[in-house]
């Protein structure tokens, strides 16, 4: 079967249907995808500028990462949840859509840019102080996490258009 | 009810939205997805900095760290991204002023906009100021308060698209 028709069989099913027609789910699905924006992204972002040396400088990049890690978790758990309700009412819009293709790169690149991050950097945070820059390897990872996630919020937004 | 409710005449909509910024971007074909995009990240940074702080407040996280030092740590962020806000919703308002002088939710945003604002100004204030008592109900309250204004804000400005299709405003 091909991702075509997984769409279009996925466009048919009863669930789909309601996502879709039903006046108040795909609103309300659509409103705590936006809200836990903030909270996803809204806590990533703080980790990210930790290990780039931009901002909570005064923080030691282990404590910032223990205290908002769990709530970077949570948010995105919401954010994938209602992620793949909104992606399962309009299978065919999105299957259509470059901006969607493009986030689901951007979103398999910021995985593994967390694995990289969860299994090479993570334990030797703990060496760090507060004030200290952390080394290349570590500031890169906040770059490209940051610029991923903008990336994703931008290409959610613009399947709106293309 | 709406903006035109409150005794504000029609003619000023129309007229931001005829003047050269409201024209610009209303016959641009992508300024206005640009501008709402842009918003949206805006959203991440203000929502994420206030965010912070509250979780403090509430005592969830950061708890190693002094709520003062916290909010005033954050405390530009939250203010670049609120001017970033502005500066990206005020284009966008004047490019359909009309219809949002009818749209209920936006009045309903632009009012919990102020009270969102005044409880920053007041109740977030004295229990994120110095000397404030750690981990005190106020300062709960406070957090609470201000979460549930701004995600308030969030939730009506979402909600000014489905009123357009509802009543074609």
């Amino acid at each position: 079967m091909s991702l075509l028709h997984f769409a279009q069989w996925l466009n048919e099913t009863r669930g789909s249907i309601f996502l879709r027609e039903n006046d108040w789910a795909f609103a309300i699905i659509e409103t705590v995808h936006i809200l836990g924006l903030g909270l996803s992204v809204g806590t990533i972002m703080w980790v990210d500028l930790r290990l780039m040396g931009v901002a909570m400088g005064g923080h030691r990049p282990a404590d910032v990462l223990r205290q908002l890690e769990p709530w970077a978790i949570g948010g995105f758990s919401i954010m994938f949840l209602s992620g793949a309700l909104l992606l399962t009412a309009e299978p065919l819009k999105c299957y259509t859509r470059v901006s969607f293709r493009l986030k689901v790169l951007m979103l398999i690149l910021a995985g593994l840019n967390y694995l990289y991050f969860h299994v090479r950097i993570r334990r030797s945070l703990a060496d760090y102080e507060a004030d200290q820059l952390l080394p290349w390897r570590a500031r890169m990872i906040g770059y490209l996490s940051l610029a991923l996630w903008l990336g994703i919020i931008f290409c959610g937004r613009w399947m709106a258009y293309f | 009810m709406n903006l035109q409710h409150l005794l504000l005449r029609p003619s000023l909509f129309a007229w931001c939205e005829s003047s050269f910024l409201g024209h610009a971007i209303k016959y641009s074909k992508w300024d206005f997805a640009l501008l709402e995009t842009f918003h949206i990240i805006g959203i991440a940074v203000l929502l994420g900095s206030i965010l912070v702080v509250d979780l403090r407040l509430l005592g969830f996280s950061m708890r190693r760290v002094s709520t003062e030092q916290l909010a005033r740590e954050f405390a530009p962020w939250t203010w670049a991204a609120f001017a970033f806000m502005v500066a990206t919703g005020i284009p966008m308002f004047f490019s359909e002023a009309v219809r949002m002088s009818l749209n209920t939710a936006f009045l309903v945003k632009m009012t919990l906009l102020g009270l969102a604002l005044l409880i920053h100004a007041t109740v977030h204030r004295r229990a994120t100021r110095p000397g404030a008592k750690e981990n005190a109900g106020f300062g709960k309250l406070a957090a609470y308060l201000s979460l549930a204004s701004w995600l308030g804000v969030a939730l009506a400005g979402r909600a000014i698209a489905f009123f357009m299709t509802l009543n074609g405003a």
